[in-house]
């Protein structure tokens, strides 16, 4: 019986073979050997032909510097901004396309698609249509808002201009996205056998205590999972942010000059892109942290319950 | 009698209701779409104009992208195609021999390799950027199909859905073949594969469309000059070209979108059930 279970663990990690080299090259190691570049820098004497190897010790000195820059603290700020507009929006948006999908009418099924195609399209190509639509006084919403009398984006459009630029790139988030959400919570509420309501409905319960009483507590499971996935969306923001705004526009706050979009993925992408892979390395631990804090707090909400 | 045809206008009310608000839900989330294409037809210069013209030919734009030499769009979308369907396919073929021995097959370190597996999604992937292209470099795989494919083939996810869906398979029909003298890889072949085709397209499709859509890396992994650029990367470093020209733009655009917009309607039960798999898990 023991032989044969050594020689199934032989066959299994054949098979596992391929899965595993990969994951231990490009997933494994990189988290250990992200963590050595991070006490690196690249420096003038750095041979350019061979970076990665030849990047000089500096000990503590990326963790620190990142601890003084104003930017840095200012990405987080943001993607926390990213991820308090999006989590909710996306959620009541996600449970909104469930409850009016959630009938027997004729061609349902035809909306359903409807709602949930956006969400396998590029990000990137969907941000670079939504820059089109949101331009200034040529784009499309600012001409039907103008017509309606609003002219707060006629000068400077949706993303050109501070308070709005966020809000807008979230919005188109969450139109993109909102079908993968629906479906979960449509696959939940109707897993809801109908005798739940009808016992319900003999009970006298109407319309709003049916929903907060019986669809509410089950589709709560649902409401966890997208805040862990939207907390992780909102440390992975990338392309959406390059497509729309490139981490801009510019504003002041508490004296200094911050781009208003700037997330923290989006920040990490820059200091790579000029070669500052020591600093980004320590960025992406200092995600890491984050996304573990997150995380844990969130099993613990899910264990209380 | 009365009281009949009075219900009977409620729901039919209440129906035309439900209608409306499914209807406005879809122009939302649509309208992008849409105006993309609107856009696409366009006539030259006439990007912003909101009267309903179209060039002639309609196809016009998707013609003068195709061609043009400074803006090898074909190029773009052959690499689009030969990335993503070799992603999809290299990913579906490891999850599922790794996810066919955690379904079936008992082995030394199974629950702890697959708790660990489960942790690392956890990560978020920002993290790899760095060290992943420091890797490539040193490699040698920038600007090449394999560097820009096979650091992302290796699914956790992909293994779960294995998983999840090979264990429905009874196991005496394993253990029949065995009897019969099937080896390891006739079992796997012949039994296992014919019976989760329907999971492994699910799989297939979404790592497609993953590696369609996997912008970043294709972004960081060529140089401007790569013959392998994918079609957004290719938009992106030729956006200050057609900067003016709008329509142009939104025709490459829909180069990008409508393939997967058409596998999206061809399969979209595929695409569905996967994704509430992955997501139920808890």
């Amino acid at each position: 019986m023991l032989k044969s279970k050594t020689r199934e663990t032989v066959v299994a990690y054949l098979f596992m073979a391929p899965f595993l080299v990969i994951f231990a090259s490009f997933l494994l190691y990189p988290v250990f050997y992200s963590f050595y570049l991070s006490f690196r820098t690249v420096s003038p004497t750095t041979d350019m032909f061979s970076v990665f190897t030849d990047m000089k010790f500096v000990g503590f000195s990326n963790y620190l510097r990142l601890l003084k820059d104003f930017d840095f603290w200012w990405s987080l700020v943001s993607t926390g901004y990213y991820a308090v507009l999006y989590i909710p929006l996306s959620i009541a948006a996600s449970l909104m396309l469930a409850i009016l999908l959630n009938n027997q009418l004729k061609g349902h099924s035809l909306f359903r698609s409807a709602y949930f195609l956006p969400n396998v399209l590029d990000m990137f190509v969907v941000g670079i249509i939504w820059l089109f639509i949101y331009a200034p006084h040529y784009g499309i919403l600012d001409r039907i808002l103008t017509q309606l009398g609003i002219t707060y984006f006629a000068e400077k459009g949706v993303l050109a201009n501070g308070k709005t630029a966020m809000l807008g790139v979230v919005a188109a988030l969450v139109l993109k996205n909102a079908g993968f959400g629906m479906i979960l919570f449509l696959a939940a509420i109707q897993n809801i056998p109908v005798s739940v309501y009808e016992a319900a409905d003999i009970d006298g319960a109407n319309e709003w205590q049916k929903f907060k009483n019986i669809t509410l507590p089950l589709v709560v499971p649902i409401v966890l999972f997208l805040l862990i996935t939207g907390t992780i969306g909102a440390l992975n923001a990338f392309a959406e942010i390059y497509a729309m705004t490139g981490g801009g526009p510019q504003m002041v706050v508490a004296g200094k000059t911050v781009g208003a979009t700037n997330v923290s993925g989006y920040y990490l992408f820059r200091q790579f892109e000029r070669m500052n892979y020591g600093d980004a390395a320590a960025i992406s631990y200092f995600l890491l942290a984050i996304t573990l804090t997150i995380s844990y707090m969130n099993v613990k909400l899910l264990h209380r319950k | 009698m009365s009281q009949v045809q009075g219900q009977k206008t409620v729901v039919f009310v209440k129906s035309l209701i439900l209608y409306s608000f499914m209807s406005v839900g879809a122009v939302f989330v649509l309208f992008p779409f849409f105006w993309m294409i609107f856009v696409a037809v366009k006539p030259e210069g006439q990007a912003f104009s909101l009267t309903v013209s179209f060039a002639k030919p309609l196809w016009k734009n998707f013609v003068s992208i195709w061609c043009d030499p400074s803006y090898p769009f074909g190029r773009f979308f052959i690499n689009s195609i030969i990335v993503a369907t070799s992603g999809g396919l290299l990913t579906t073929l490891f999850c599922a021999m790794g996810g066919y021995v955690f379904a079936k097959k008992e082995f030394y370190g199974k629950n702890i390799l697959f708790w660990f597996l489960l942790s690392t999604m956890m990560i978020p992937g920002m993290m790899f950027l760095v060290p992943q292209f420091a890797i490539v470099t040193k490699l040698h795989w920038i600007n090449t199909y394999r560097g820009m494919v096979l650091p992302h083939v290796a699914s956790v996810f992909g293994i779960f859905l294995m998983r999840q869906y090979m264990e429905t398979i009874p196991s005496s029909l394993i253990e029949s073949a065995k009897i019969d003298g099937a080896s390891e890889l006739q079992i796997f072949g012949k039994i296992i594969v014919p019976l989760s085709s329907a999971v492994m397209t699910t799989l297939f499709l979404l790592t497609f469309l993953f590696h369609w859509s996997n912008f970043l890396w294709h972004l960081v992994v060529n140089t401007p000059d790569s013959s392998k650029l994918t079609i957004p990367v290719g938009l992106a470093l030729f956006r200050g070209q057609y900067q003016m020209d709008w329509e142009k733009m939104m025709a490459a655009s829909c180069f990008a979108i409508i393939p997967i917009v058409i596998i999206f309607l061809l399969a979209q039960k595929f695409f569905i059930e996967g994704l509430t798999t992955g997501a139920v898990k808890e």
